[in-house]
């Protein structure tokens, strides 16, 4: 078990990746999206302090309405925007983006931490032990 | 559920007590020697714990045991797996849309 963190390697500027992330008509389709749902509502105000609201419709849960707000935009390398998932959670989750450059295209890594933070960063070495000797446990 | 148990899992006198646990059922007495705070202190902790339900108690005349439930760990572990998987696929849609333009 690690921290809760992805990676993917883009065949496009770290430019063009990065605007995907603000431009509501590009990040309707993929962010906070699910396999099932489908994307009714995308707004954002793409500045420091801006926030953002999208709400995917899905077949099991109805819409589910994620809100956040934007607290870094270093184009184009850093983005970092704290969401929440109200219905859920009231609890703010941060999720914080890297685009570094790569040959002709970039490399992003996503890091979700936030309702994670509590324990993942600070004990992801805890919870590696627990799962470890978990395993001993049961073997 | 899941609050419960990443809340449990968020302090590392609790960790200590469940990977005790993990080695197989203890007495209270026994579980809490090794920490330099009170019994009283240890106690509160493993009450938390029996309500995440990671910890599983039993009687038996005056002996208290504690055992572990590795269940809800599985409820987390899965939990994060699917949140690492959905943001995957996030990933990989943006870069459809970013070929589709």
């Amino acid at each position: 078990m690690s921290e809760l963190k992805v990676s993917h390697r883009y065949p496009f500027p770290p430019e063009k990746v990065f605007d995907a992330w603000l431009d509501p008509k590009v990040a309707r389709r993929f962010l906070f999206a699910t396999p099932t749902g489908e994307m009714i509502r995308a707004d954002v105000d793409p500045r420091v302090g801006g926030r953002f609201i999208f709400v995917d419709r899905r077949p099991d849960t109805g819409d589910v309405e994620h809100v956040g707000e934007y607290v870094e935009i270093d184009r184009p390398r850093r983005l970092v925007f704290t969401f929440a998932v109200p219905q859920y959670d009231p609890g703010n989750t941060t999720v914080t983006l890297t685009f570094a450059p790569d040959g002709d295209g970039c490399v992003v890594v996503l890091s979700h931490a936030g309702v994670l933070e509590e324990w993942v960063k600070q004990t992801v070495q805890g919870w590696t032990m627990i799962l470890a000797s978990l395993e001993t446990a049961l073997s | 559920m899941l609050d419960a148990t990443l809340i449990a899992l968020a302090d590392p006198t609790r960790r200590a007590i469940l990977s005790r646990l993990a080695e197989g059922e203890a007495r209270v007495t026994d579980v809490a020697r090794p920490f330099p705070i009170s019994l009283n202190s240890v106690s509160k902790h493993i009450r938390m714990l029996e309500r995440a339900k990671l910890v599983r108690r039993r009687v038996e005349g005056r002996e208290h045991f504690l055992a572990l439930d590795p269940a809800p760990l599985d409820e987390a572990a899965d939990w994060i797996a699917a949140q690492k998987t959905l943001w995957a696929w996030r990933l990989g849609e943006l870069e459809k849309a970013l070929t589709d333009e």
